[in-house]
């Protein structure tokens, strides 16, 4: 084998040199680009076959969080999250409080005690091939 | 030439990246919290996943850390992500406080909805300092009267009416002062007001702005959090730990040393009933004598009004009480915030001479009364004065009166 030559070694040099940084630059980007800010919550739920809902029932979605209602008139979504300052409502014997501040709400959503000055928000619903959907924005 | 300073650019260039990967290696691995009332992500609880939740009232998942603390909320590097931390560790400070607390829907909002906690905190007597400024500018010839006219900074009614006529507290300045002694007690005593962080010293060691009351630490000691359940020793980090000489304009810490709470709770030649050593002070004294009603007050003496009558009548009357027919109440809510006891609507509670609800009581199917410790939780039924043996005139209603046949032997 030949003997390297100076320049030639200075120059093989060179290059690893460069490569290890350019090594080292992509995975600091990678590790960059990794650290991105943490997915935001989900907006869209599907909740099931819309049959597991029968009318007249009442069920706390926890994951969302919010209560599916079916009544005669359809399905109504209400939100679970205290229009005072977001805290998680709780389910109590005739509807909501919130564990925070005490807001409560009534069954319906309604306002039946501050803090919180409205009642609990209405989410859109959509019925895809027999599945219910859910949006929270 | 070149080629070696492409070399050498190249070797420069390794080092420096393998630097910035090493220094960027040594932060943590992120976590990430995304409140519910803000929405945007913060990292404080990579490194303070340790911290106890502050209060049920302010849950993490929902406040988060930044909205109260402020800092950096995607830094990973201490001093960085503390670097615009308001108050320091203390976001209630009071020259943050509006900013880490307030908020119409927080504890900034109207007197009408009874949440404008740091107004009213602001122009308290815990603050301003009032009384005393004013009775030493008296004591020491600067004023003619106990008119009130300083604070410890200017501030001005916001609230009004005024039920109190006044409306305004210039900021005390003792290098305006040509007595000797009021300079000396601007240079020793204006620590004496929550507003400001105590003298150096462990006899003065206390927190600054809420947290001063509403904190279970006090001192240097901190913890992460809040209370309403207030025990008599959170009072006692500022009341009752010595005297003030007004010959030298300092403060004497007391000597004696307690051994129990009744010899804990004052000082040695004062006078007590049994319910004043027995109670913590929060369960006597309401939230507008120790946070202020939104009004500017002379004195302590001026805005403190609970006396023995208000629980236990006269002999002439009964005290005050009032139905709970509205879920509205404020007493409610106060229920909730110290859970203690469970009020319920058509419940009968005792109420002060100003109104408010001493939500903590309930009056008894035989006329007698009930008293929740709200930091003891402890039981204690009383009776009112109306038919009992007591022969005084329900006048005077100062506390040497009652001291006169209650007062404990120490």
């Amino acid at each position: 084998m030949d003997r390297l030559s100076r320049r030639d070694f200075l120059k093989l040099l060179r290059q690893v040199l460069l490569a290890l940084s350019a090594a080292l630059g992509l995975g600091m980007l990678a590790r960059f680009f990794s650290r991105q800010e943490a997915t935001s919550r989900p907006t869209e739920f599907d909740l099931g076959p819309a049959s597991a809902y029968p009318v007249g029932s009442r069920t706390i979605l926890p994951e969302v969080p919010a209560v599916l209602l079916h009544t005669p008139e359809g399905f109504t979504a209400l939100s679970l999250v205290c229009t005072h300052l977001g805290c998680t409502l709780e389910e109590n014997q005739d509807g909501f409080n919130c564990p925070c501040h005490g807001s409560r709400f009534g069954e319906d959503g309604s306002l039946r005690g501050g803090p919180a000055t409205r009642g609990l928000d209405t989410l859109r619903l959509e019925q895809k091939d027999d599945r219910l959907l859910l949006y929270t924005d | 030439m070149t080629r070696r300073l492409l070399l050498l650019g190249s070797a420069f260039l390794l080092i420096a990246l393998g630097l910035a990967w090493g220094l960027e290696a040594r932060h943590p691995e992120p976590v990430a919290l995304t409140p519910s009332l803000t929405g945007y992500v913060e990292y404080c609880i990579t490194c303070h996943a340790d911290l106890p939740v502050i209060s049920p009232s302010h849950p993490v998942e929902t406040f988060g850390c930044v909205l109260c603390h402020g800092g950096e909320r995607l830094a990973l590097e201490a001093d960085l992500a503390h670097s615009s931390m308001r108050g320091g560790g203390n976001p209630s400070a009071l020259d943050v406080v509006e900013e880490s607390c307030g908020g119409e829907t927080c504890h900034g909002g109207t007197a009408d909805d009874e949440r404008d906690h740091i107004q009213r905190v602001q122009t308290s007597i815990q603050v301003t300092y009032t009384g005393a400024i004013t009775s030493l500018r008296y004591t020491f010839g600067a004023q003619p009267d106990l008119l009130p006219f300083y604070g410890v900074s200017a501030v001005t009614d916001t609230s009004l009416p005024s039920h109190t006529g006044i409306l305004q507290l210039l900021a005390f300045d003792p290098a305006m002062e040509s007595s000797p002694a009021l300079q000396a007690f601007g240079q020793n005593c204006l620590t004496c007001h929550i507003g400001g962080l105590p003298a150096a010293g462990e006899q003065y060691q206390r927190l600054s702005g809420c947290v001063a009351c509403h904190s279970p630490a006090s001192g240097e000691q901190q913890v992460h959090t809040l209370t309403t359940s207030l025990s008599y020793t959170q009072c006692n980090a500022c009341h009752n730990r010595g005297n003030y000489d007004l010959r030298s304009m300092t403060f004497v810490e007391r000597s004696d040393q307690a051994q129990t709470r009744l010899q804990e709770y004052y000082q040695p030649i004062a006078q007590f009933t049994r319910c004043e050593y027995t109670l913590d002070c929060v369960d006597c004294h309401t939230r507008t004598e120790a946070m202020g009603d939104g009004d500017l007050h002379a004195s302590k003496a001026d805005s403190q009004y609970i006396q023995c009558q208000t629980c236990h009548g006269t002999p002439s009357a009964l005290p005050l009480t009032r139905t709970l027919s509205d879920p509205d109440d404020i007493a409610f809510r106060l229920a909730f915030l110290t859970p203690v006891v469970d009020l319920q609507l058509g419940d009968t509670i005792l109420i002060t001479e100003q109104g408010e609800p001493l939500w903590n009581t309930l009056v008894l199917p035989d006329g007698t009364y009930q008293l929740v410790g709200k930091a003891t939780r402890q039981f204690f039924s009383f009776r009112p004065v109306l038919g009992s043996d007591c022969t005084q005139t329900g006048l005077d209603q100062s506390s040497a009166s009652c001291h006169a046949c209650h007062a404990m032997d120490r």
